[in-house]
């Protein structure tokens, strides 16, 4: 069974009379049976292994119609950074074999306004809650923490040092160690909170990162962010994305994601989160067998809003299927 | 992101449907209509909302395609489609009795105004897609209804019939002259709201159609609503692909909209919103 979490949890079932989900598909009660989902991953403890990926899920408002929020391992809030930013130009996505682009560019209400609205409705639930963290400059990455340090609602955060859609900051730290190193000490010394480091994919080795952000005290790292990508519409001769390039997510990106995790997980002592390209319980299996202590549904949201309800049933069926008493005996469980 | 005023409001969650085809033919050139029996989302849907089709599993493009759902009725609701790329070819492949799934009812439909007393609408190629259940609901409310219909050639013109069965008046444009006026649609729209100076309008079509009609109900004083069409991802809210610029900020089309007051929206912004 889930453990019980210090907040209220019956509070739920109220909202859940509004909210609750009204979805007639096969998606079935997350009866765990004899199968142990628990795992526990920069000292949060999680009922299962299944987060929602930064940006995928909003603050789980939209989706509860679909997935109520206390059904998740953690919710993973959208990129939140100081001030409100407007977003990039539209088209914002364009979709492409097996995955899309996005340049969404981190649009969000700055954190004020994201603490009164989003993380009052959040608490309201019995979910381990990240909030994933967005700045153009290590002073604004601080900046924000600061701010969200001093909130009691927020289990983990999550620092985005990989997203390839705005001008400055995003990417560029998580890019070089020196800066991802940096971007790490500045944001521990103002937070005591579980810090995750986000990682990107566009380097060549992203072990390397990963042992500079684990040296200056993340307490675990989430991989991978989108793919850095572009598509042209030959018959306009134009870039399908307004921004020309864009980040490319979803089964698409899997092998890569697959190969990253389990090189990181090879490289660091701490927790890694798998995600990228995660569609079922059988894909979530293969990140923790390459190293993942948890995992994130991103793209798969958008195609199907109860995806993460069915990646932990699979997880479930998977685990029934070969005599796993514990979901967490598939970390690293990879054979030669 | 929640939008302000969305945790208080009392919004009707949207629907997660198994359906099944209908019907799936060819109306006009390029254009299908396929019938899904979906009753749950019919009981619902309402005249300007579309739904979230997941047309084909196991494939290669992953994501769900908007439609806004042209006629409802009974356990049944009908949607208008023009084939255009590879998610719009899979759905003309789709035959009777076959399932997939729909999300709905979604977005923010069309509005009558109290009082209104005769309605102006103006439909550009599939712009009369999401018109069809609009101009019956007028006809059930007693609104007279004028339709200025528009389509490239008269191969093109799509829900016709629909129209004339609701509508007190209905004239058509098309490009090349092969129906009705030769031009654009938006010369008979003109004269329509000189001389029926309705009460309201409504617009769908091209976003140039659009505008130009917001600007002529602007000019003369008649509230106006478009529908917009934005490339999304989730359709529900979250993911921010749809956005539309408006006097009150940055809307998303799929929850905010896809029927706007036309004069909230910044036209040129729309396309182009400002840098941080």
């Amino acid at each position: 069974m889930p453990p019980k979490s210090p907040r209220d949890t019956d509070r739920h079932h109220e909202q859940g009379s509004r909210t609750g989900p009204d979805v007639e598909s096969s998606v079935t009660d997350n009866q765990t049976g004899t199968v142990d989902l628990r795992v526990k991953v920069a000292g949060i403890e999680l009922r299962n292994p299944v987060m929602s990926a930064s940006g995928t899920f909003a603050s789980g408002f939209e989706y509860a119609a679909f997935v109520e929020p206390s059904r998740l391992g953690a919710l993973v809030t959208k990129g939140v950074s100081l001030e409100p930013w407007a977003g990039n130009a539209s088209p914002r996505i364009a979709e492409t074999a097996s995955g899309m682009l996005n340049s969404i560019g981190l649009q969000n209400p700055g954190v004020e306004v994201f603490i009164a609205r989003d993380l009052a409705w959040l608490s309201t639930w019995d979910v381990p809650v990240v909030v994933n963290v967005s700045g153009h400059s290590v002073e604004e990455y601080v900046a924000v923490v600061e701010r969200l340090d001093a909130e009691v609602g927020i289990d983990a955060l999550e620092v985005n040092i990989s997203c390839p859609n705005v001008d400055a900051g995003g990417m560029a730290f998580g890019t070089d160690c020196s800066s991802a190193a940096e971007v790490t000490r500045r944001v521990r010394a103002v937070t005591g909170k579980p810090l995750i480091v986000k990682l990107s994919p566009n380097v060549t080795d992203i072990a390397e990162i990963a042992r500079a952000v684990e040296a200056e005290g993340a307490d675990a790292v989430s991989l991978i962010n989108t793919l850095l990508g572009m598509a042209i519409d030959a018959h306009s001769f134009k870039p399908k994305l307004a921004r020309a390039v864009g980040g490319l997510s979803g089964p698409a990106i899997k092998p890569v994601a697959l190969r990253m995790v389990w090189q990181v997980s090879r490289a660091v002592g701490i927790p890694v989160i798998g995600m990228g390209g995660i569609m079922t319980g059988e894909d979530a299996v293969e990140f923790m067998l390459a190293g993942a202590s948890a995992v994130a549904v991103g793209t798969a949201n958008f195609v199907d809003p109860t995806a993460t309800l069915r990646v932990i049933d699979g997880i479930v069926a998977f685990c029934r299927e070969h005599g796993i008493a514990r979901a967490s005996e598939l970390t690293g469980a990879l054979r030669g | 992101m929640i939008c302000a005023g969305d945790i208080s409001a009392s919004i009707e969650h949207p629907l997660l449907e198994r359906v099944t085809v209908l019907a799936n033919d060819r109306v006009a050139t390029g254009v299908g209509l396929i019938a899904l029996h979906a009753p749950r989302v019919a009981a619902r849907i309402e005249p300007g909302q579309f739904v979230h089709l997941r047309i084909a599993r196991g494939s290669s493009f992953l994501l769900r395609r908007p439609f806004s759902v042209h006629l409802a009725g009974g356990e049944r609701i009908e949607i208008l489609y023009q084939v255009l790329g590879e998610g719009t070819r899979a759905l003309a492949a789709r035959a009777p009795g076959e399932e997939m799934d729909v999300i709905g009812p979604l977005g923010r439909g069309w509005t009558v105004p109290d009082g209104a007393a005769h309605a102006l609408l103006v439909a550009g190629g599939l712009g009369a897609a999401p018109m069809g259940m609009l101009v019956a609901r007028l006809a059930d409310l007693g609104v007279a209804a004028s339709v200025a219909l528009g389509a490239p050639t008269k191969e093109r013109l799509v829900a016709l019939d629909v129209f004339e069965a609701h509508a007190r008046r209905v004239v058509l444009a098309t490009d090349d002259g092969s129906a009705g006026e030769h031009g654009f649609v938006t010369a008979p729209a003109g004269r329509l709201l000189a001389e029926d100076r309705p009460d309201v309008v409504y617009a769908c079509g091209p976003e140039v159609m659009e505008r130009a009609v917001a600007r002529m109900a602007a000019d003369a004083g008649v509230p106006c609503q478009v529908s917009l069409e934005r490339l999304m991802a989730c359709g529900i809210g979250a993911c921010l692909s749809c956005v539309v610029a408006t006097r009150s900020g940055q809307k998303r089309a799929c929850c905010d909209g896809p029927v706007f007051d036309a004069k909230e929206v910044l036209w040129d912004a729309s396309e182009v919103p400002p840098r941080h």
